[in-house]
């Protein structure tokens, strides 16, 4: 097959250890017909067990992994991942669907760490998230790229705050560059995951494919402890505490601020009363109001929809975050002093 | 928002806003494209907004205008497949312009010959400052006239702004419009074809840039305790210029050594310079990617003034109070409850207080939008 295509060997190689990118695509369309029933015809049971081990790669290790061996039978390889795509999409689990997109994303970070400046710029490219070589280890990436996926890592290194700018871009090394590739590809493979199945379409192999991933779910989640209940913090962030603090002096607060504290004795189980007692200090007091609103809050009324508390992100927008050290590693008040908020090594 | 006012006054400020639009009304060119956006509209006083409207051309857009006569014209930053569905999820948002307002309310603070109040409930007014009535005690409204003084910091604020926006965010100036809002300050639109994906967690990113909001302080103490030279210190970004400040300033303390600890004072020198270097603006404006913005060349009803654009080359030495006028000299007879001394038109009126006087149209119109006098005819 590979005499058909124009790909270089190095180029193919390249396209089976990132089987995401357009060029794998673009080979299996050049060389094989992808129809579901050709795909069972053609024997492709070696590429079906495949993309099986790739599931199961990402349930059982949070990581599809691909060796040199994987890589030389590319043809498989390349035919395993969209074969993959279609067995989690009939399963039809989110989180399935999750750990799916995140164990193949997560792999290849690992393989991209190890590729040439150029591979990873032209993988960059194929992804969108084009980047441009600024120095050694330094890579330019235009602003917008870099705030659409780097938004979701909470470590403070990656604000744009704490970034060095320049002219448009943000200047980031080799392996923060490959840690957004990483999420473009958990995004693209997550979104290919969303994409309905004809039912009828599914051959019986797959079929069996399917049930197979779901043993291996149903196993990995009885294996689990069930969850250790939340345990009762009396601890109150120093955001809120200072607001507190503020609102029993008397001091008026803002909107945003008495939203944030009520959500906060909401969320901690105060009972309606005692937050309407604790809004009385407030100079524009009105029972009726206050206990409207706070109703509002805690789901009781309107939409019956329960209001969360703001996000550590969201208090900082409004300059209200002032963090102490047990602040460190969440990303919300109320998880405030979980010391075992501490983040897996290489994932901010 | 309209205030409460007579019907004597409405007519006068209908009469006198449909003379500009009808004058002017090619230069009220909305965003393209026309049919992605959402607008909204003051129609009527003491109404809510008459939003979730749309227009399949421009045609349609000045037709309406000129028809109804609104009191504000609003458009939305963003574009959606959908604009006039009414439901926000449904609109479908495909992307939005970026935006920034800053107000020069925030930026400082009206001098007391500039200021005057009233009272809700038991309608006293007087000039000066006063947080409650002295009649019933219930809390005052401030009559809120933006200065002279107040904009043109704000106006200095505008263009930190733009500085960080083209150095940093590599926006070229062409592609950053400056307008005087027409009332109270400054609003920076950016026309920049890759910063309209930006989503709300992005755009609540920049916010945080520009304010200066979660800096890693970790790193400054690290150079400042292996007393690098300010020059090691990379300028390119917010964070290194905050440093690079702080270290300014940690070098001319090094004499003097007051009793607070290191920390303390690292940290005071910190704020300072964040100070310095944050640039304010409103961070709600800038993250809500829904928000409408002021139609340029509209009219402001809080204040009689148009929302104006202000070239590049012009920030220096515009003039909001006298560039953004929009109605003539013609003399207008007016029943002032109070106002505080103002310039307008480059002209200086009152304070007046229980008075009719006669002004210029444009002054008239301005008290009126304010709330702070009634018509009483030419």
């Amino acid at each position: 097959m590979g005499e058909v295509s124009e790909m270089t060997g190095e180029n193919v190689l390249r396209a089976a250890r990132y089987p995401f990118l357009p060029d794998a695509k673009e080979f299996i369309s050049r060389n094989i017909d992808l129809s579901l029933e050709s795909l069972e015809r053609t024997g492709s049971e070696a590429a079906l067990k495949r993309a099986v081990e790739r599931v199961k790669d990402a349930l059982i290790f949070k990581e599809v992994r691909v060796s040199g061996l994987n890589e030389l039978n590319y043809v498989r390889e390349m035919l395993s991942f969209p074969i993959a795509i279609i067995l989690v999409s009939v399963v039809m689990n989110e989180y399935v669907r999750r750990m799916y997109a995140l164990g193949e994303s997560r792999g290849a970070y690992k393989r991209m760490l190890n590729e040439s400046d150029e591979t990873l710029l032209y993988i960059g490219e194929k992804l969108g998230v084009e980047g441009v070589l600024d120095s050694e280890n330094t890579i330019r990436v235009r602003i917008p790229i870099y705030l659409n996926l780097a938004y979701s890592f909470h470590s403070p290194h990656w604000k744009l705050v704490n970034r060095i700018l320049d002219n448009g871009y943000v200047l980031v090394s080799r392996s923060e560059y490959a840690r957004l590739l990483q999420v473009e590809v958990n995004n693209y493979i997550y979104e290919k995951t969303l994409e309905p199945v004809p039912a009828g379409a599914v051959p019986e192999s797959f079929k069996r494919a399917v049930e197979e991933i779901v043993e291996v779910w149903n196993k990995l989640e009885a294996g689990k402890p069930g969850y250790a209940p939340l345990k009762e913090r009396e601890d109150t962030p120093p955001c809120i505490a200072r607001i507190i603090t503020r609102m029993e002096n008397g001091e008026n607060a803002s909107h945003f601020e008495r939203l944030v504290v009520a959500t906060f004795m909401i969320a901690r189980n105060r009972n309606i009363d005692e937050i309407i007692e604790f809004f009385s200090k407030q100079p524009d007091y009105k029972y009726g109001v206050t206990k409207y609103q706070v109703e509002h809050l805690a789901g009781l009324r309107g939409g019956g929809k329960k209001y969360s508390v703001p996000s550590c992100r969201t208090i900082l927008t409004n300059g209200l975050c002032h963090p102490d050290e047990y602040c460190r590693g969440i990303n919300h008040p109320l998880r405030y002093g979980e010391k075992n908020a501490a983040r897996k090594p290489g994932v901010s | 928002m309209v205030r409460r006012m007579l019907q004597e006054s409405l007519g006068f400020l209908k009469r006198e806003f449909f003379k500009y639009y009808y004058e002017n009304i090619g230069r009220l060119v909305p965003p393209e494209p026309i049919r992605s956006r959402e607008f909204g509209f003051f129609l009527e006083k003491g109404k809510g907004m008459f939003r979730h409207k749309c227009f399949n051309s421009l045609r349609d857009f000045h037709e309406f205008v000129l028809n109804e006569v609104p009191f504000d014209i609003y458009v939305s930053a963003a574009n959606y497949e959908d604009p006039c569905n009414r439901d926000m999820s449904e609109k479908r948002l495909v992307n939005a312009e970026l935006f920034f307002d800053i107000d020069a309310e925030s930026v400082s603070v009206a001098d007391s010959e500039e200021s005057a109040w009233t009272c809700q409930k038991c309608n006293q007014y007087g000039l000066g400052f006063r947080d409650r009535c002295p009649v019933c005690g219930s809390p005052t409204e401030p009559v809120r006239l933006v200065s002279e003084k107040q904009l043109k910091e704000a106006l200095r604020e505008t263009e930190k702004l733009i500085n960080v926006l083209s150095k940093d965010f590599g926006i070229a100036l062409e592609k950053i419009h400056v307008f005087f809002s027409g009332n109270r300050g400054y609003h920076v639109h950016i026309n920049q074809e890759d910063f309209l994906s930006i989503m709300g967690e992005g755009r609540r990113e920049i916010v945080d840039y520009l304010l200066v909001q979660g800096l890693d302080e970790k790193e400054l103490f690290d150079f400042l305790n292996r007393n690098v030279g300010i020059e090691s210190v990379n300028p390119r970004g917010i964070k290194g210029r905050v440093y690079r400040r702080v270290l300014e300033m940690a070098g001319s303390m090094e004499k003097h050594k007051g009793g607070r600890s290191r920390r303390e004072t690292v940290f005071k020198m910190l704020g300072n310079a964040v100070e310095e270097l944050k640039v304010r603006i409103d961070p709600v404006v800038t993250i809500d990617m829904h928000r409408l913005m002021r139609m340029p060349e509209s009219i402001n009803s809080n204040s009689g003034m148009v929302k104006k654009r202000v070239q590049h080359g012009d920030l220096t030495f515009f003039k909001p109070l006298e560039e953004a006028v929009a109605f003539g000299e013609e003399g207008v007879s007016l029943k002032v409850r109070v106002a505080p001394r103002f310039n307008l038109g480059g002209k200086t009126f009152g304070p007046f207080k229980d008075e009719e006087v006669e002004l210029p149209t444009y002054a008239a119109v301005y008290l009126v939008c304010k709330g702070l006098g009634e018509y009483a005819g030419r």
